[in-house]
């Protein structure tokens, strides 16, 4: 960073950018390669590889590896897409340009995929203490540390986990994660306990299937309506707003907002948190010729879910190509799987389905698995692995 | 502009299929079904049989009913159009040897070669993965895959008599065929 000056790739032809290769804008890229290779991609993403949030709550219980997580670029290179592993820092819609540092890039249509930031001034002394106080909601270094950690803590040791308020990335993933690590302690440090500090009224997402898996993991308390609102690493205690509780390992996950380049460029609503579009193209309601998709945006009755961002990044390629080549733009209404790992396994899932009706996202029908099993453990990696493909190959 | 995809309206209805059948529907897993080149007709009564619950998929139900309300003529048109591509899952010869000597009982609907006959609506079984193919026998046999259906009352008769055991042969055998 910082080399780049200028116009770092002069616009010839039609380019669309895209901000952000996670799960909603490597699909993006990727699909409008499929649909239009004669319009030219550039991907903006300061990491060389992509790691895979979705099955990182396996790597705290010692059933996978974060290499197993770990995926290439190569993929997307082969299709065409040019790479730039380089951070967004601006956005400056008037003269549709991208900027990097010093440099800037053109576009005819940009995406941003940006994923989540976390609001570290929400819980008192967490934006000091944010390089050790663990949150491993973006899957990387962060996860193997917390996995160390969590190997490393004395027998009757107590991990606490907190949960924020929704709206965050992944609903149901804290209860996944509290499932692997009450797991992964009651079979190696049976003295130990899983605190959760919830500030929800409830289990969010799959409540009865979560509850009926706890079962199982007596080593779980579970604290509903319970808001982290500070820290103290020095003492290892989270005060909420009625109690204090010690921990040995703290898994704090903060609440979050869309990433900072959607902030920066106003992409966000007055709650300064959210990006607001169009159900249909994904186009912001704020900024022209700006596609916002996955964790960043807001108003669509879908989860934060790596699935929801995959299939929107496919309908706002679609949209852009038949925008740029100038057809009708089809309905593609989002859909979402989530499966969860409740033991090293099994496996429960939520499916909803979607269709768009007057312009707007409107669900069909949710729906649970009956109740946990190995064949549902199953199907789940015939999702990963068709997931990944979709995105990346 | 160049041709695409796109020229296919069927294309922009089916984003959300590849999540779990893979590109075109060619699921390279070995619990997702491949859903490429499957017969309109007996893709149509899976997507009607999911949206009733008679066919109990936590995934299909809601999915197939987002194929009815996006077109499911159309849906079933693009799927059959698509190549298919047999599953990459190796499965062991010894296996598919054992599973041979047992199908002879399955050729009078399955046919010879395992390619069905699309116009008894029966599917193809040849080149699907082995974990789907097994779990669907294990189905039928406890009649949990459209209770009740006089269309399978035969078929079904015959799964009660095969031995658990010999579903993974089966499996095997019409996975590995071409
Ligand atoms: C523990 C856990 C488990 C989960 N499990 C599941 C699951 O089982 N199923 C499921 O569907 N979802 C799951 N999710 C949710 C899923 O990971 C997210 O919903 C998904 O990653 C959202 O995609 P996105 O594109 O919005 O963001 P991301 O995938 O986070 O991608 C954002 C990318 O943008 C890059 N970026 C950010 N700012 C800039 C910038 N200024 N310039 C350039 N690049 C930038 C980042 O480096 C990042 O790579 C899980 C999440 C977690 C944390
Ligand atoms: C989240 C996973 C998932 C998604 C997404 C999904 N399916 Fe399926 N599909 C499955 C599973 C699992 C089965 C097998 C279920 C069973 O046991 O009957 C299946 C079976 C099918 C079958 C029956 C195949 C056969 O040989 O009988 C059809 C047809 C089908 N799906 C079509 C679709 C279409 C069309 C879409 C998209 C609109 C779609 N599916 C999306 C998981 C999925
Ligand atoms: C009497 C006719 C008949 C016989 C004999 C028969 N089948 Fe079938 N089979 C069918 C029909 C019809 C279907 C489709 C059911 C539906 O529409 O739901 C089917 C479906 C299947 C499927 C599911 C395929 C899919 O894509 O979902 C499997 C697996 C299968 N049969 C295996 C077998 C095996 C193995 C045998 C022999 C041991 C056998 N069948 C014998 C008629 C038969």
């Amino acid at each position: 960073a910082g080399t780049m000056t200028g116009d770092i790739a002069p616009k010839s032809g039609r380019r669309v950018v895209v901000i952000g290769g996670g799960w909603g804008g490597s699909t993006a890229a990727r699909y409008i390669r499929i649909a239009d290779p004669t319009i030219e991609v550039v991907l903006l993403e300061p990491n060389r590889e992509f790691v895979s949030c979705p099955f990182s709550n396996l790597v705290l219980s010692g059933q996978r590896s974060i290499e197993s997580l770990t995926l290439s670029y190569g993929g997307l290179r082969a299709r065409g897409v040019k790479i730039i592993h380089e951070l967004a820092t601006a956005i400056e819609p008037d003269t549709k340009r991208v900027r990097i540092g010093e440099g800037y890039l053109a576009y005819d249509r940009l995406v941003v995929s940006p994923g989540v930031d976390f609001q570290w001034e929400q819980v008192e002394g967490l934006a000091a203490a944010r390089d050790t106080v663990l949150h491993a909601w973006k899957a990387g270094p962060q996860t193997v540390q917390l996995a160390a950690q969590i190997q490393s803590m004395p027998d009757g040791g107590v991990f606490v986990l907190t949960v924020p308020r929704v709206a965050y990335r992944c609903p149901p993933g804290p209860y996944e994660r509290i499932c692997q690590v009450a797991w992964y302690l009651k079979g190696n440090k049976p003295k130990s306990k899983v605190i959760v500090l919830d500030a929800n009224p409830n289990i969010v997402s799959k409540t009865g299937l979560f509850r009926a898996a706890w079962r199982a993991y007596p080593n779980i308390d579970y604290r509903a309506s319970q808001k982290v609102v500070a820290v103290d690493t020095s003492t290892r205690e989270v005060r909420t707003e009625f109690d204090r509780v010690k921990y040995d390992v703290l898994n704090l996950i903060p609440p979050q907002r869309a990433g900072a380049i959607a902030v920066q460029a106003d992409l966000v609503g007055a709650d300064k948190r959210w990006c607001e579009v169009d159900h249909v193209t994904y186009e912001s309601v704020k900024q022209k010729n700006i596609h916002v998709i996955g964790d960043a945006t807001i108003g669509l009755p879908v989860p934060k879910s790596g699935n929801v961002a995959n299939n929107m990044g496919k309908a706002a390629a679609l949209s852009i190509v038949s925008l740029l080549n100038g057809q009708a733009v089809p309905l593609m209404p989002p859909g979402n799987t989530c499966y969860s790992w409740v033991s090293d396994r099994e496996a429960i899932a939520v499916v909803n389905a979607y269709k768009i009706e007057n312009g707007k996202v409107v669900q069909i029908e949710q729906k649970l698995t009956p109740a946990q099993s190995v064949s549902v453990a199953q199907r789940a990696e015939g999702w990963r692995q068709s997931i990944w493909a979709d995105m990346l190959s | 502009r160049a041709a695409g995809p796109l020229d296919d309206p069927g294309f922009a209805k089916v984003i959300t299929c590849a999540a779990c059948h893979g590109a075109n529907g060619n699921s390279g897993s070995d619990m997702m079904p491949i859903i490429s080149g499957l017969d309109p007709a007996y893709f149509k009564r899976q997507i009607e049989n999911y949206a009733a619950g008679k066919r109990p998929s936590p995934e299909m139900e809601p999915y197939a009913k987002e194929v009815q309300f996006l077109g499911a003529d159309q849906i079933a048109a693009y799927f059959a159009a698509q190549k298919r591509v047999p599953t990459p899952i190796r499965v062991s010869a010894e296996a598919a040897a054992r599973g041979k000597t047992i199908a002879a009982q399955c050729v009078v609907c399955h046919g010879p070669d395992g390619k069905g006959e699309a116009a008894r609506l029966i599917p193809g079984l040849a080149g699907q993965p082995p974990g789907y193919l097994a779990q669907q026998m294990a189905l039928f046999k406890g009649d949990t895959r459209d209770p009740g259906d006089p269309l399978l009352a035969a078929k079904k008769a015959l799964m009660k008599i095969i031995p658990d055991g010999q579903f993974a042969d089966l499996a095997a055998y019409y996975s590995s065929l071409r």
